[in-house]
């Protein structure tokens, strides 16, 4: 019983500063502090008429989109290795390509910056952070296929094989739609972490800045704060969209292959 | 060649496994290596001198200031991993034991959800909640038990550790519920049977079998700990910086990458060690099981 | 017999472990064909090599005299039940049955759903069609995958330890399911099994497997009643198994049996020829039986006393000591009525007869 008092203390823990955002969002005052003084929505207001955000926003969907496609496919590869094959060194293998879910992201980022700019002297661009940022989601990806490529039975591709299908047709008619389940929610947990991701965009980005880099920027001015507040609602609303959307399709595609649920993500 | 290699179950694995592998390889391996030889380099404004030379290196042994913010940084993030995995312990104890199974994932879901929401708007929000007209000190002030807002609680040290033990909770919760969803549960009734109380029980068979998950929760929190920059950024004032700080700033603003990249590797390099010792430590726990 | 699948000098290799060794078969057309033997023994890796998901590592494996050699599983003419039945958990009960006739474009709709109809119907599952697979009963799931194989009228069924995963009593069941099957449909049947009763009550013939090798390859009464050697005896039934000296291996064959004295038996008795000297004999606990009070026999006798007493309900199992033989006889007596269970330590007299004996090497 005090145990359960103890986790729910621990939610609200967890909760409190994003439960303080819409407060100050609808807040009629400059000052992100207390007490409150009324509610608006000009700050929401403000972000519909801000062109240097629409362009960050648009860089950041660029990247996360481009993030989530790409690491998904490194993922698909690497989880149905995993679960499906015997190979040599596998575990050494699987434990360096996991390895960037440990490493520190700044390592991530200088690593990557010295090879740009300094060895291969290109130019940073969106597509340096799309790089960097598949690399760090690969394994977020992989921890959510991993799930759907265990519980699936090996001699099901056989048997579809065996009923006369290819290699190909039986991994597509039988694995895929099994494992899709898994491939909507490890897309949509990768496009979510790129979208949020700050420490190497702001290393790697080039002239124009993603969405965390440019909310950097406003932090240091006191006048932009509620803007960061307004914008922030908006993210967390869609963040807690999009990985309700990856749960559920999770669940689903564990309930069709009739396994019992056992945990969430990772 | 080809016929060879999709003939065997080891070949098609490796065939299967080869692009992510092959990513890895070229986006994490090389430009480890690189940031590697960068650190025997020396760069004056935007030429860089490729003579090998140990002068980075000697450099942070010798500057006070280097040595202070390493320490400063091991000692944080040593700080958030204990606070948070002792935090989390408990509820991952209590997800696992006294959450009815189809009720878990709703909680872990629940858990996860903060950890996935803007990284800089949170941390930022921390400083809302703890600065001089913050949450903490506003509600305070109306209580009647203080006069003045309580100044200690921002820009310093406590307030960079509350920060990070809140961002990698999820991240010590986890591992730990995934170790103790494993323990037989026949094994508890096994200790009771034989005597044990409960309590007892936890100390003798569910603490020792849930010691991977602590390891790995440890390791999961300890070592990203100390790349975060954002934290001690907006929340460590001036006595509140840390190594990484240090890291971006001579790679960012000092233009002295080859610098930048020998803090980065002693700082990585120190982190290992310390991983290393402690995984060798907790050896007797994690032999035989996986 | 036709044979309809042969293999020769066939050998598989996993890096060192050797895991089928020169196995010379011939499985003929119609035939209820079964693989049996310990886990590890090769058997499952063989039922792979005829359906194509293992290659060979050398020699010969042809189906209707074809050269099977690269000839990957979906263009075989096999199908296979696997021993987790792999019915596609997405898919509803006909979409399962349906499933291997995507390709058939000589079919209309209306043409695959008769097919599926009567597929479901062979196996008695008649309106099963539209349930979700996933929710199906162990003993479901198996018609499910029968129906799915044999839609495609292979000229081969697998069937890779099909009645493993399913209770006492349904396992019975299906086996009688089975045999009325395979005589419907009239094709092969290679049928992979550990369990030496389900391999005698259903095939025509049976290959025993230890190793990576056949150790006998009969049908299910002479590999009972005339096992080759003492590795398949012991691994078929029960069997009492006593030191002999064999002083002549003419016609007729003479043997001095420990504790049970010298007899004659026919050349027939001996599957493998011997030479003189040391060997085993085999008899079987229901060849052998317990003198009562009262009754009479023209049969041999020898004094035992009861070591140990096992009642079974039908019958009761009795191990006896006898002078002179190394091991208690092992003596499975029909409780019938009018006939008491003897306590251990009475004395009591074994009756046995040279007739029912079988000399091994």
């Amino acid at each position: 019983m005090s145990l359960r008092v103890y986790a729910i203390a621990y939610l609200i823990f967890l909760y409190a500063p994003i439960a303080l955002l819409p407060i100050f969002a609808f807040n009629d005052a400059t000052i992100i502090a207390f007490p409150l003084s009324g509610g608006t929505t000009k700050w929401f207001g403000e972000l519909m008429t801000n062109r240097a955000l629409h362009t960050a926003v648009g860089n950041s969907l660029f990247i996360a989109v481009m993030t989530s496609i790409l690491s998904t496919l490194l993922g698909v590869c690497a989880a149905r290795a995993g679960a499906m094959y015997r190979f040599p060194m596998k575990a050494g293998i699987m434990g360096f390509i996991m390895l960037p879910l440990v490493l520190p992201e700044i390592i991530v980022a200088v690593s990557l910056l010295v090879v740009v700019v300094q060895i291969l002297d290109l130019g940073l661009s969106n597509w340096t952070i799309i790089a960097a940022h598949v690399l760090i989601c690969t394994p977020f990806s992989i921890a959510i296929l991993n799930g759907a490529f265990q519980n699936l039975d090996p001699s099901m591709e056989e048997a579809a094989m065996d009923l006369g299908e290819s290699r190909f047709s039986a991994f597509r008619l039988v694995t895929l739609p099994l494992v899709m389940p898994g491939i909507i929610a490890s897309m949509l947990i990768a496009f979510t972490i790129s979208l949020d991701e700050f420490i190497i965009a702001f290393f790697l980005s080039g002239s124009s800045p993603t969405m965390p880099v440019y909310i950097w920027g406003l932090l240091r001015f006191p006048q932009s704060l509620p803007v960061v507040m307004a914008l922030g609602t908006i993210l967390v609303a869609l963040s807690i969209l999009l990985l309700t959307i990856a749960e559920i399709l999770r669940r689903r595609g564990m309930a069709r292959v009739g396994v019992k649920d056992k945990g969430g993500f990772l | 060649m080809w016929r060879r290699l999709t003939a065997t179950e080891g070949g098609q694995g490796l065939l299967m496994v080869s692009p992510p592998l092959i990513y890895a390889l070229a986006l994490l391996a090389v430009p480890l290596g690189a940031i590697l030889l960068f650190s025997f380099w020396t760069q004056d404004f935007m030429a860089v001198d490729t003579t090998f030379t140990l002068n980075n290196y000697r450099e942070i042994a010798e500057k006070p200031i280097y040595g202070a913010l390493l320490q400063r940084s091991l000692f944080v993030a040593g700080c958030v991993t204990i606070v948070t995995v002792i935090v989390a312990f408990p509820v991952a104890y209590f997800v696992s034991f006294h959450v009815r199974p189809e009720r878990k994932s709703l909680w872990l879901f629940l858990i996860t959800i903060p950890f996935w929401t803007s990284y800089l708007i949170r941390v930022f929000l921390w400083k809302v909640i703890l600065g001089y007209n913050g949450v903490i000190n506003t509600g305070l002030i109306n209580l009647g038990l203080i006069e003045e807002p309580l100044t200690f609680i921002l820009y310093n040290v406590n307030a960079v550790i509350i920060t990070l033990a809140h961002a990698f909770a999820p991240f010590a919760i986890l591992p730990i519920f995934v170790a103790l969803e494993k323990i037989d549960r026949s094994l508890l009734e096994a200790s009771q049977d034989l005597g044990e109380s409960k309590f007892m029980t936890f100390l003798r068979v569910t603490l020792p079998l849930s010691m991977p998950g602590v390891v790995a929760a440890v390791l999961i929190v300890f070592i990203p700990t100390i790349g975060d920059y954002v934290t001690p950024e907006l929340m460590g004032g001036a006595g509140g910086k840390l190594i990484a700080n240090m890291i971006q700033t001579q790679f960012l603003a000092l233009n002295n990458a080859p610098l930048g990249a020998a803090l980065a590797i002693v700082a990585m390099l120190s982190v290992s060690a310390i991983s290393l010792v402690f995984v060798l430590l907790n050896r007797r726990w994690l032999k035989g099981r996986s | 017999m036709t044979p309809l699948i042969t293999l020769k000098g066939v050998n598989k290799h996993y890096g060192d472990y050797h895991a089928l060794r020169d196995i010379d078969l011939e499985i003929g057309e119609g035939e209820f064909f079964s693989l049996l033997g310990p886990s590890g023994c090769g058997k499952t890796t063989l039922l792979r090599t005829i359906a194509g998901f293992e290659s060979v590592s050398n020699g010969l494996v042809t189906i209707g005299g074809k050269d099977m050699a690269g000839v990957p599983a979906n263009l075989r003419p096999t199908n296979m039940v696997f021993q987790s039945y792999a019915i596609f958990p997405h898919l509803s009960v006909a979409e399962n049955v349906a499933f291997g006739l995507r390709k058939r474009s000589d079919l209309d709709t209306k043409a695959k759903q008769t097919l599926v109809e009567d597929a479901l119907d062979m196996v008695g599952l008649d309106g099963y069609g539209k349930r979700a697979a996933h929710a199906l009963s162990g003993g479901q799931r198996q018609r499910v995958a029968l129906a799915r194989a044999l839609i495609l009228k292979p000229k081969v069924l697998l069937l890779d330890e099909p009645l493993s995963a399913l209770d006492k009593k349904m396992r019975e069941q299906m086996q009688v399911e089975l045999m009325r099957l395979q005589r419907h449909v009239g094709i092969t049947f290679i049928l992979v099994t550990h369990d030496q009763e389900e391999a005698l009550v259903m095939s025509d013939r049976i290959a025993v497997m230890f190793e990576g090798r056949i150790g006998q390859l009969a049908d299910a009464e002479t590999l009972y009643r005339r096992p080759r050697n003492r590795q398949v005896a012991d691994f078929i039934g029960k069997m009492n198994f006593l030191d002999v000296v064999v002083r002549s291996s003419n016609d007729p064959v003479d043997l001095e049996i420990s504790g049970l004295g010298r007899v004659t038996i026919s050349p027939d008795q001996v599957p493998e020829p011997v030479t003189i000297g040391k060997a085993i004999v085999g008899i079987r606990p229901e060849t052998l039986s317990l003198l009562f009070d009262g009754e009479t026999t023209d049969l041999r006798l020898i004094d035992g006393v009861v070591d140990e007493v096992v009642y079974y309900g039908d019958m009761t199992y009795y191990d006896v000591r006898v002078q002179g033989v190394e091991k208690p006889l092992n003596i499975a007596m029909k409780n019938v009525i009018g006939r008491p269970v003897l306590d251990v330590g009475a004395a009591t007299r074994v009756v046995w007869d040279e007739r029912s004996l079988v000399l091994l090497n």
